[in-house]
């Protein structure tokens, strides 16, 4: 094993480096978590209020039910992706670009729904706005899965790069695909929260 | 309390620095390119943008002010360690060692520096400048309001002084004992020669001071008339300033999320070998708790911060009810935070207190498990009281009972912390230096926080009471008060470890007594004007209020000069103070087993725990 460019000052060994990384990747989940809570408890408050029947104003399009989940099967790909890597080495190559293609014609997608979204309407000066909260809540969802999107792709074009460098140490880069590997469940899961939370209409 | 092994720590040599890229960025780089970053996005959205239409002028600010903080991280080099992630060229370990700032003097507080030491460093001297800047605001706003009618500033202004001086304040007392302790201190007291995390744990510092030239600059875009709260839909409406304040928390939360989980994971997976949950010190338990607290908490209000934002930039409709947006959205994503935020500030004041005190009283503390049911306690509950800051908003009435019953609750793990320190204090000889005079102060002034919080929590007197100065007096004495004394006594504590040099006695009795008899004088005469029924953030006020506001803005004064007094106390012993004996207080946790300056790893051999860290008093220690 050659370790010239993997280094840490303080010595500790890769598999508590590994642990440690993996524990503080953990807790910023819990943080990402909190937010995407509050963004379903936005959707499902204003839903429930509807403020001057004004959740879904009348004659505003909505996406389809289905919308939701078309924008978050590049992340739950991504998970599957890697979750497969994990169990098979010999695949692992393969699954990071397969896992970095999903997160990147995911973010593409999801760019796409973004720019052609069905209830943008425009006041008496021309300028645009979202109408209706369903609307505001649906271009916040859309926005927190695109930046999920580009963190996770990201993280897996590393985990691509790197997995065709050889002098890295093994030990650390295997608690690193785990790492990345709770990360990425993350993001799917949260792609599915807010798709569940975005089909009620 | 601890025994030390033999093993080396470290056998490798340190090798030389290389040229190379990392060595010349600094925070002069940063800040240039962060201002390249600002203005060239700035000039580019403008550019074919009308821009008398507020929401391009949001749009356009808000951009800019981001690109600041993304700017400045490129300039000092925050990224290069990601980068050189992605492309599979870690970190070589020169250039680890170069970030550590190793044999860099001075010039490594001003750069990407990764020692824990360095950052604590960062974190006391960002601390202060707030408290100066928050101070400051505080002065004139207590000038303005010394006799009715005054004009000293305009109605505008004075709502952007109590705006801009709450969240200033704010921010400054979150970080004012987990920052500059937390991250100097407290690696040392649980035996790691690290934080978890050393290029995070810079990155948490550098980013939190990009959000101050954000923050300041409201001043100059108008100012922000919404109170530190920043009510929708009233920031939604707001001038060009509101970008500033909406800019700095994102910022803010981005830094504390960072921060939080950092001190986290270094508790939880670096403590010394032999130290386990029950022989961690009370500091470390009290700062990890809160930073833990803050991991969950602050996403919210930043999530209501990127809401607003979007209101003003790309015209959604979360807090515009014409939309179907709801401001009570707004109020509870802000205080689901907010309370919490409460103890995220509160808690490592008193947990150093805590620390404290045995020390001075040469006796275990009192009840260890207590103090940790206590601080668990408060944080288990703090999550389940934020709508007690709305009784009056109109908002789920039934829910009014039910919350006032889990805010009342919540004085019983308060309670606790409040045995445990009189515990400690019972019956013992107390060593009276200057760190033992605030566990006194805070007992006097939390006992006033916190029963008039009782009050304020039973929803008949929050009728009266709300809104007016009552409310004020209350959460001062309790974040002042409380939390700030703690880390007040924190500071005078640790000041040894951290510079090596005793703080000037003389002078810090002459500010603590300014600063505690001042800050009493100010808020028990706001509690008169409250009972009275002054409102607050209100720039004028009737005659019938003169005298208590004439005393409030005299104890004013007697802070303010106190402050000054302690800021000269600093500064002066840290250029020429009495240099510090290795463990001045006699203290038994690990950070006064090691000299100044504090070694790069901290330890020369690593520690081994064997017993609690209060054994005063017991034969075996």
């Amino acid at each position: 094993m050659s370790t010239d460019t993997e280094f840490h000052i303080h010595h500790d060994s890769a598999e508590k480096v590994g642990r440690r990384e993996r524990l503080g990747v953990r807790l910023l989940i819990v943080a990402d978590g909190s937010f995407v809570f509050g963004m379903i408890f936005s959707w499902f408050y204003l839903r429930n209020l509807n403020e001057n029947n004004a959740w879904l104003p009348k004659g505003v399009h909505t996406f389809t039910t289905a919308s939701g989940y078309t924008a978050a099967i590049g992340l739950i790909i991504a998970a599957l992706a890697h979750r497969a890597g994990e169990m098979n080495h010999g695949l692992r190559r393969v699954s990071s670009i397969v896992v970095f293609l999903a997160l990147l014609i995911g973010a593409v997608y999801q760019w796409h729904q973004m720019a052609h979204m069905p209830f943008i309407a425009h006041d008496d000066n021309g300028r645009p706005f979202y109408n209706g909260a369903y609307a505001s809540n649906w271009v916040l969802v859309a926005g927190a899965n695109m930046f999920h999107y580009l963190l996770g792709a990201f993280v897996a074009l590393g985990l691509v790069i790197r997995g065709y460098r050889t002098k890295l140490d093994p030990v650390l880069e295997e608690w690193r695909q785990r790492t990345a590997g709770s990360w990425f469940t993350w993001i799917a899961i949260s792609g599915i929260l807010c798709a569940i939370a975005a089909s009620f209409k | 309390m601890t025994t030390l092994s033999h093993a080396p720590v470290s056998t490798r040599p340190i090798p030389n620095p290389k040229r190379s890229l990392i060595t010349r960025l600094n925070m002069g780089t940063g800040i240039i390119v962060g201002a390249i970053f600002c203005w060239g996005t700035y000039y580019a959205m403008r550019a074919g943008r009308d821009m008398t239409d507020s929401h391009n002028v949001n749009k356009v600010l808000l951009a800019s002010m981001l690109m600041w903080s993304f700017g400045f991280l490129v300039g000092i080099g925050a990224l290069i360690g990601p980068f050189r992630w992605l492309i599979g060229k870690d970190l070589t370990a020169e250039e680890q060692l170069y970030l550590a700032g190793d044999g860099q003097g001075v010039k490594r507080y001003f750069k990407y520096c990764t020692d824990h030491k360095v950052v604590g460093i960062q974190y006391l001297v960002g601390v202060m400048t707030m408290l100066g800047v928050g101070g400051t605001m505080a002065m004139m706003i207590r000038t303005n309001l010394a006799t009715p009618g005054s004009h000293l500033v305009t109605p505008n202004v004075y709502n952007s002084l109590v705006g801009l001086h709450g969240i200033t304040m704010i921010i400054a007392m979150i970080i004012v004992a987990t920052g500059p302790f937390g991250n100097y201190i407290m690696p040392i007291m649980i035996g790691a020669r690290d934080m978890a995390f050393p290029r995070l744990n810079a990155l948490s510092w550098w980013v939190l001071f990009t959000a101050i030239p954000v923050l300041c600059s409201a001043w100059f875009l108008g100012g922000i008339p919404t109170g530190w709260t920043a009510y929708a839909p009233l920031s939604d409406q707001a001038g060009p300033g509101m970008n500033a304040f909406l800019a700095t928390i994102i910022i803010f939360a981005v830094s504390t999320a960072v921060a939080g989980m950092n001190i986290t994971t270094t508790v939880i997976a670096m403590r010394a070998k032999g130290m386990k949950w029950n022989r961690v010190p009370i500091f470390v338990v009290g700062a990890t708790i809160s930073v833990a607290l803050a991991i969950p908490a602050f996403p919210t209000f930043m999530l209501a911060m990127i809401q607003t934002g979007m209101d003003r930039t790309i015209a959604t409709g979360f807090y515009d009810a014409n939309v179907g947006g709801s401001g009570w959205l707004y109020a509870n994503l802000f205080w689901i935070m907010g309370h919490p935020e409460v103890y995220v500030i509160l808690i490592p004041g008193v947990a150093a207190l805590m620390e404290i005190a045995p020390v001075f009283v040469r006796k275990p503390l009192f009840s260890y498990n207590a103090a940790i049911a206590g601080f668990a306690g408060i944080a288990g509950l703090s999550v389940l009281v934020w709508a007690h800051h709305m009784y009056m908003s109109g908002w789920m009435p039934s829910l009014n009972g039910p919350f006032m019953i889990t805010t009342e609750f919540i004085s019983v793990p308060t309670g606790l912390l409040f045995l445990v320190l009189v515990g400690t204090l019972w019956r013992g000889r107390p060593w009276m230096k200057l760190p033992m005079l605030s566990v006194y102060a805070f007992l006097w002034n939390f006992l006033i926080g916190g029963i008039t919080g009782v009050y304020l929590s039973d929803v008949p007197a929050d009728n009266y009471l709300h809104g007016s100065m009552f409310v004020t007096a209350h959460f001062h004495y309790t974040l002042m008060g409380a939390a700030f004394t703690g880390a007040m006594a924190g500071l005078v504590y640790w000041f040894p470890k951290m510079t090596g040099r005793m703080l000037n006695e003389r002078a810090g009795y002459i500010a603590f007594w300014l600063i505690q008899i001042g800050f009493n004088v100010l808020f028990l005469g706001m509690f008169m004007a409250g009972a009275e029924g002054q409102p607050r953030r209100v720039a004028d006020y009737a005659f019938v209020y003169e005298h208590s506001n004439m005393i409030s803005t005299a104890g004013a004064y007697s802070v303010g000069i106190g402050m000054i007094t302690l800021l000269w106390a600093v500064v002066h012993s840290w250029r020429n103070g009495k240099i510090a004996p290795m463990n001045p207080w006699g203290a038994k946790t690990l950070e006064w087993t090691v000299p100044y300056p504090v070694p790069l790893e901290n330890f020369d051999v690593e520690p081994i725990i064997t017993s609690d860290p209060y054994g005063y008093g017991k034969a075996a220690n």
